[in-house]
């Protein structure tokens, strides 16, 4: 792989490209192509980058162009080609044919993708562009998300991918895992499964709280800073259901048909109601004339809007307050010993979520470590492999699984007993993605 | 009095962590850390408690402002409350601002010299993300002199620091652009070298030599003179322990834990000397002296000599770079460069992470971050690290022996220690 000198980021006026932009600008010191459909867009994206990242030194090595105008001249002088178009095949397809002409041998090109087949997309290219072509999933905001999925395909070579992702690693200082070419790879995969089951059972459970006792009940101390169904929000609705989609038509796995969207969603989709980006979603946010704000929340029943419940949970505020004190342990044996419908709810969704992470393990990922990571820099949620420690080791992980039915994957039937299951410690304090 | 006071090791949290948004206090902190501190020096709470059945172990936390920032005073007993096994064992608060961590090294460090315990836990914390950066640049303030210096004073340690930077280019007659680069490359450094540490606060951020440069604007705002935000470190939540212990605990200890008693790093010497409160004070003090910082110069004598070293014997430094000025003129206090010629050692890569004299290569108090109380002992822990080769991504090759400058207010409370086998 050549020195990345020169980059073109297609795509350069939206979200993802402009920050991509900014952190391969900055940590990379490269002069960036940045291409939208016209150039004033490019210059949006420049500055949107430049705020991202911080530093106007960035500014006087971002070229604005635009696809019509600049698109081959920027592919043939560069060391890397980062395409940020819309995600669909109709759209990158013809972006890639472009490219594919226009890119010198070694020239790495790379999509962000976060369920489209790279292997298809690389098609595009002959048997070097092949080679050199990948899944680079940033997350959002890329300065301060630090993860990258970096998606192989059967055509790339080794030595490459592993060029790719020290550069990656230790210049653009990226958290790096390594996934194979499958439906939203990992950290979607994971994310989205359990959030999607989660708001199966907001519809099963609407008449006992619905989605804020789901959000509730899945909140902090289960190891992340939003609820599952917030998040769903915030993402949005139309994206969960092509998330979901992508992964129900293309899998067959033990978790299958927890990929199915709820009825609910589509209702929600279909009224234009998709989210906090929208106005209002799963939740809502409406401001008084007083200037006060109250929030909302969708009763699945009802098709309205509810004042956001409050909750006084009792195994709940107790494993809070030992979050609180750091710990973590002894928060995992409150919602172990814990009584009652919400605590078996608590802890079927933290059994499913270590188990569908490590079941992962050789179809995904090659090591526990990759799905780590991935939770743990991608969503902020505390690791699988963290979990199975503070819940006592494998031994009392795996005996909370059988009691909610949920199966053992091999990984943790075969660990040893009092060995650290977790072994990304020093890269990532699992300890502060739980919320007391 | 280097066979009398030994250094097993310690652990700190990682700085990037902010307590208050994980909904956690500084009595989670201190709680996490000595838990990781003792796991990993291998020292269990049964064994605290049967040395305190004999009076034979100590706490000593450093903390500078709890009150304000956690409305919470008496932190010297709270480690009582991170574990039974401290109830009895004795255990005081010690505070000199930014030296809070080094006062409490200090005073573990005079006990077990006058033999009065064998084991001595330090650990040094700060909350300080609990309020806006505003108020905490106020309370920030009572470091100085507080009706004089700091009373409605937006950031005042960056307005003295930047008075430092003046007095240091007037006085030794420099040429600004060399002398801002020169702190620009500081900065730099500090940056750079804390990527390698996966404790540091900015281990993620984006830094480098151009953006330290581009001092001005929204990017890189002006804060204290000539400074700005890049010759700045950054308050964080943070928190450090370092574990000290008698020459005959360390002889059991290594016993147990099958090291060499000439393995493990002594304290070598040490330096306490404090200067005028006020910044003018100071520079009216020092007109006429080589140094700009005489007391501070005159703590790392009292270090070298305590230790029979001098400069040559030193392979690595841990210095209290609050501001780039601070780290410019300690270059001198070391005796790395002569005083008013530190940019040349700069500009030769002398302190450099590859350097001959490296300073900083944990990141420093601008890479790591700055939890005021706990920055002294995170220091200890660095050489510790270093002089036992433990320092992983951020080792300096084949360091031996280590020095730690600390400063609180001003430099005004100076405190030096060397570590080494």
């Amino acid at each position: 792989m050549r020195e990345i000198k020169t980059v073109t980021i297609l795509g350069a006026n939206g979200a993802m490209g402009s920050g991509s932009a900014g952190v391969i600008a900055a940590f990379g010191g490269a002069k960036v192509h940045m291409l939208a459909r016209d150039v004033e867009k490019a210059k949006q994206g420049i500055e949107a980058a430049v705020a991202s990242v911080k530093t106007d030194t960035i500014r006087a090595r971002m070229i604005p162009g635009s696809y019509d105008a600049d698109l081959e001249k920027a592919v043939a002088e560069s060391d890397w080609v980062f395409e940020l178009v819309a995600e669909s095949y109709e759209v990158k397809e013809p972006i890639n044919t472009r490219i594919a002409k226009a890119r010198r041998p070694g020239t790495i090109v790379s999509t962000v993708s976060s369920g489209l087949s790279i292997g298809r997309l690389a098609k595009a290219y002959d048997e070097d562009g092949q080679k050199h072509y990948y899944g680079t999933h940033f997350f959002n905001p890329p300065y301060k998300m630090i993860l990258c999925e970096l998606v192989t395909h059967s055509g790339n070579d080794k030595k490459v991918t592993q060029a790719l992702g020290e550069y990656l690693d230790k210049v653009l200082g990226r958290a790096v895992v390594y996934t194979n070419d499958t439906p939203a790879f990992a950290g979607n995969r994971i994310g989205f499964q359990l959030m999607n089951e989660v708001a199966h059972f907001a519809e099963k459970y609407a008449d006992k709280g619905g989605i804020a006792l789901m959000d509730e009940i899945m909140s902090g101390y289960t190891g992340r800073a939003m609820g599952p169904l917030a998040t769903a929000d915030f993402v949005g609705l139309d994206v969960h259901k092509a998330i979901v989609d992508n992964i129900y038509d293309n899998t067959k796995d033990e978790a299958h048909e927890t990929f199915k969207l709820p009825g609910y969603f589509q209702k929600l989709i279909d009224a234009g109601k998709l989210g906090m980006k929208s106005g209002g979603g799963l939740t809502k946010v409406v401001k008084h004339a007083d200037g006060k704000r109250e929030k909302f929340v969708y009763n699945i029943k009802t098709g309205e809007y509810d004042p956001y419940p409050k909750f006084d949970i009792t195994f709940i505020k107790e494993a809070r307050q030992k979050i609180k004190d750091s710990d973590y342990k002894g928060a995992m044996d409150v919602v172990k010993k814990a009584s009652g419908f919400e605590a078996d709810i608590a802890r079927y969704f933290i059994s499913r979520y270590i188990s569908y992470s490590l079941s992962l393990v050789g179809e995904v990922v090659d090591t526990k470590e990759n799905t780590d990571g991935a939770m743990g820099f991608g969503f902020n949620w505390v690791p699988a492999s963290a979990f199975v420690d503070f819940l006592g080791g494998p031994k009392e992980t795996i005996k909370m699984m059988d009691e909610s039915k949920i199966p053992v994957p091999k990984l943790l039937k075969d660990a040893k007993e009092g060995k650290k299951f977790y072994e990304l410690g020093d890269k990532l304090d699992a300890r502060s993605l739980f919320k007391g | 009095m280097s066979e009398k006071v030994f250094v097993l090791g310690g652990e700190q949290t990682d700085f990037q962590r902010n307590w208050t948004k994980e909904g956690k206090t500084f009595m989670s902190m201190m709680r996490e850390v000595l838990d990781d501190a003792l796991e990993k020096v291998g020292i269990s709470y049964d064994e605290i408690k049967r040395l305190n059945k004999e009076n034979r172990v100590a706490v000593f936390v450093g903390n500078f402002d709890a009150e304000q920032y956690a409305n919470q005073g008496h932190l010297g007993a709270f480690l009582t409350e991170v574990n039974p096994a401290l109830f009895g064992v004795p255990g005081a608060r010690y505070e000199a601002a930014c030296a809070s961590g080094s006062v409490a090294l200090d005073a573990a460090i005079t006990h077990i010299r006058a033999e009065d315990y064998d084991l001595a836990i330090v650990l040094g914390v700060e909350v300080m993300k609990t309020v806006s950066s505003s108020v905490g640049g106020d309370f920030l303030g009572t470091a100085a002199y507080y009706d004089k210096e700091a009373k409605g004073v937006q950031f005042p340690f960056p307005k003295l620091f930047g008075k430092l930077a003046d007095v240091i280019l007037e006085r030794y007659e420099l040429k600004e652009e060399r002398f801002m680069d020169a702190l620009a490359e500081i900065s730099r450094i500090n940056y750079a070298n804390a990527k390698r540490n996966p404790k540091a606060q900015t281990r993620t951020w984006f830094m480098n030599k151009e953006h330290a440069m581009a001092r001005g604007g929204d990017n890189n705002m002006a804060v204290g003179g000539r400074l700005c935000i890049t010759d700045c470190s950054q308050v964080t939540d943070g928190a450090a322990v370092t574990i000290l212990a008698s020459k005959d605990y360390t002889k059991e200890y290594a016993k147990k834990t099958g090291r060499k008693v000439d393995d493990i790093p002594r304290v070598k010497g040490w330096g306490h000397r404090v200067a005028p409160i006020t910044f003018e004070a100071k520079k009216q003090e020092s007109v006429g002296d080589k140094y700009i910082l005489p007391w501070t110069r005159q703590t790392v004598k009292d270090a070298y000599k305590r230790a029979d070293m001098d400069v040559k014997n030193i392979d690595v430094f841990e210095t209290h770079d609050c501001f780039t000025s601070s780290e410019y003129a300690a270059i001198s206090a070391f005796g790395i460069s002569e005083p008013g010629k530190e940019h040349i050692a700069i500009e030769e890569g002398t302190i450099d992470f590859g350097g001959k004299k490296p300073i900083n290569p944990s990141g420093g108090l601008i890479g790591v971050g700055h939890p005021v109380g706990a920055s002294g002992v995170r220091m200890m822990l660095d050489l510790y690290k270093q002089v036992t080769n433990t320092a992983g991504d951020y080792q300096v090759k084949g360091a031996k022996n280590g020095l730690m400058l600390n400063i609180g207010g001003s430099a005004t409370t100076n405190f030096v220690f060397i570590l080494g086998k």
